[in-house]
């Protein structure tokens, strides 16, 4: 019956235009993104300092136009989505993990160890998260997986609560003294018995999760603290356009990588709204 | 019976819940959930415990199958003290005593098949895997009154009856000896509860199990108790065989109780004898008899002394002043 379920969660999925939309679109940057060598026209990395070379407008050889190092931008989108997909990605990945487990622990024992690590997320929450990252990286020089790291371990403490609140609710169940009553492990019972049932919740804040770590790689990059060159990402691309002067007589060099971000982020917004309300229509506006 | 060894025995168990209040959550107070109990069950009886909602049963079953630390006093288990429990003893334990739970919609893992539900305590405890497992639910099952197809079914697809029914066969599939039934057909239509009553019967001869059956419907406990203990505001007031607590019930607690239930022969209709007042506050409980509130031959001694648990006749424990003059 598994897949009877799934077919009512398909079903209400795809009633929702906007998210069935927003899901498409995002398939497609993620086909873009693998498939960049055939895609690009240019080498993405490829310099040419010559007069006629820089800042050259949208034409047929340069579909988006050149930067001022007279880099092919096109090329450049497709190969920047890579890494700040990734980023978005490894980032959710590892805000989930830790955000699951310290949500888990502390709603399943509850008591004084609850207390102490819900007040610790409270003083996690009141740093002021842009900063800290900048501070973060700085330090540390990171390469995308040690942003990925850095973004994540600011932006565990909402995972974390919404996971202690079901929990907190959840654990009173009767089928969870069940478990107890027939022996299970605390383990088990926190994986086989009371997870299965949040999974909706985090699968819906894990999308919401990828959009956000975009966005705050986007302003990471943007401020020269994100991924170094080589690397770049679509936040660099935009640091790259920082200056006023190339913003008046190149706006597209802005504006492309400025799109990709502001399309990714929306799509991936609606999507998560989608995969809420498709699941769940009494969870509308707890998963945030 | 008497003869017997007991199955279990509690001494003097109490439980008794911290109120915290203001900014440094102090302990203002305590709710005596459960306030000195001692009875003892023997092997092969159902062993009934009664009273109105808040008076403690629950938290007396919950204390037998140790899922609260109790503030003091022994449950004894076969002659283990069940407190002092080792890992290991533990897990043993918790195949011989099982729970049997009020509502039937939580009580199951939506997400659990009921051969999922059922066939992992089996494998937990190392008792069969794969197919013998599958083999053992089905059989359980079907002893339960339910198919062996149902085994892929998820609980959301069943009826309340039935969800009762696997949640029996839950806790039998790891045959233990001692089943608390916590309330186990209070949840269920009439029609049913007389379904699952009868399933609870068959299954106690079948395989010998001893019940701990808690409820609040004097009716329901009519069919299925070899002996009753009521229970008011934590502590025991009565306890004696059916036939005496249906015949001479000595407490006037259990009297009121009594006149109370719905009786379709208007010749044997007694009448009803109105409690004045509400329950008090667990957390307060009034000095002396804890009746005494609301009992209408309240005297002076009751007021000031608390009565003891005391055999009126034998096998009849009456706690009262009245009785024991």
């Amino acid at each position: 019956m598994k897949s009877g379920l799934l077919n009512d969660f398909m079903r209400a999925f795809q009633k929702n235009r906007q998210a069935t939309f927003a899901a498409a679109i995002l398939l497609g940057i993620i086909f873009f993104a693998i498939f960049a060598p055939v895609f690009a026209t240019h080498n993405p990395t490829y310099i040419r300092l010559a007069q006629e070379q820089i800042q050259l407008p949208p034409t047929a050889l340069h579909l988006l136009g050149t930067d001022n190092l007279g880099r092919d931008i096109w090329s450049r989108m497709l190969f920047g989505a890579r890494i700040s997909l990734l980023v978005g990605f490894l980032t959710m990945l590892i805000t989930i993990i830790f955000g699951v487990a310290y949500g888990a622990v502390s709603g399943y024992y509850g008591g004084k160890l609850d207390f102490m690590m819900m007040r610790f997320v409270d003083i996690s929450l009141s740093l002021p998260t842009i900063f800290l990252v900048i501070i973060l990286a700085s330090f540390f020089k990171p390469d995308f997986f040690g942003i990925a790291v850095i973004i994540g371990l600011t932006s565990w403490m909402r995972t974390a609560r919404l996971v202690r609140g079901q929990f907190l609710s959840l654990k009173e169940e009767e089928f969870v003294t069940a478990a107890r009553a027939l022996g299970y492990s605390d383990c088990r019972i926190i994986f086989v018995h009371i997870l299965p049932n949040v999974r909706a919740l985090i699968i819906v804040n894990a999308t919401l999760l990828v959009a956000q770590a975009v966005l705050l790689e986007s302003a990471l990059s943007f401020l020269g603290f994100g991924v170094q060159p080589p690397q770049f990402s679509w936040g660099s691309m935009l640091s790259a356009s920082q200056q006023i002067i190339f913003l008046e007589e190149a706006p597209w060099t802005a504006f492309f990588p400025g799109l990709a971000i502001f399309i990714t982020v929306l799509c991936l917004n609606f999507f998560g709204e989608g995969l809420r309300d498709a699941w769940d229509p009494k969870l509308k506006n707890i998963a945030s | 019976m008497a003869n017997n060894k007991p199955m279990l025995s509690i001494k003097g168990l109490k439980k008794y819940f911290p109120i915290r209040a203001g900014v440094f959550s102090r302990v203002s107070g305590y709710v005596r959930a459960v306030d000195d109990i001692s009875l003892t069950i023997y092997p092969g009886e159902v062993y009934a415990l009664v009273g109105e909602s808040g008076c403690g049963k629950s938290t007396t079953g919950h204390l037998i199958m140790k899922m609260l630390k109790p503030t003091t006093g022994e449950v004894i288990f076969e002659e283990q003290e069940i407190f002092s429990l080792r890992k290991r003893e533990e897990k043993s334990l918790r195949k011989q005593v099982q729970l049997i739970f009020q509502d039937p919609y939580s009580s199951l893992n939506p997400r659990m098949t009921v051969g999922e539900s059922i066939g992992e305590a089996l494998e937990v405890h190392g008792i069969a895997k794969g197919e013998e497992r599958q083999a053992k639910v089905k059989a359980v099952l079907e002893l339960c009154g339910l198919a062996g197809y149902h085994y892929r079914r998820y609980p959301h697809e069943f009826s309340g009856g039935q969800r009762q029914r696997i949640v029996i066969a839950r806790a039998l599939v790891l045959e233990p000896r001692f089943i608390v039934a916590d309330e186990p057909v209070s949840a269920l239509d009439v029609s049913i509860q007389s379904q699952i009553i009868n399933l609870l019967k068959e299954l106690q001869s079948k395989m010998g199990l001893t019940y701990l059956f808690i409820s609040h419907d004097l009716s329901v406990v009519k069919h299925m108790a070899d002996r009753i203990a009521v229970m008011y505001l934590g502590s025991l007031v009565e306890e004696s065989t059916k036939s005496q607590f249906y015949e001479r019930p000595l407490h006037p607690y259990t009297q009121a109780l009594l006149s109370a239930v719905p009786e379709w022969d208007i010749s044997s209709r007694k009448k009803r004898i109105i409690l004045k007042g509400d329950v008090p506050s667990p957390a307060n409980p009034p000095a002396g008899c804890r009746f005494h509130t609301r009992c209408q031959y309240c005297m002076e001694i009751c007021v000031q002394e608390r009565p003891d648990l005391k055999e009126a006749a034998p096998g009849h424990l009456v706690a009262c002043h009245l009785v024991h003059r």
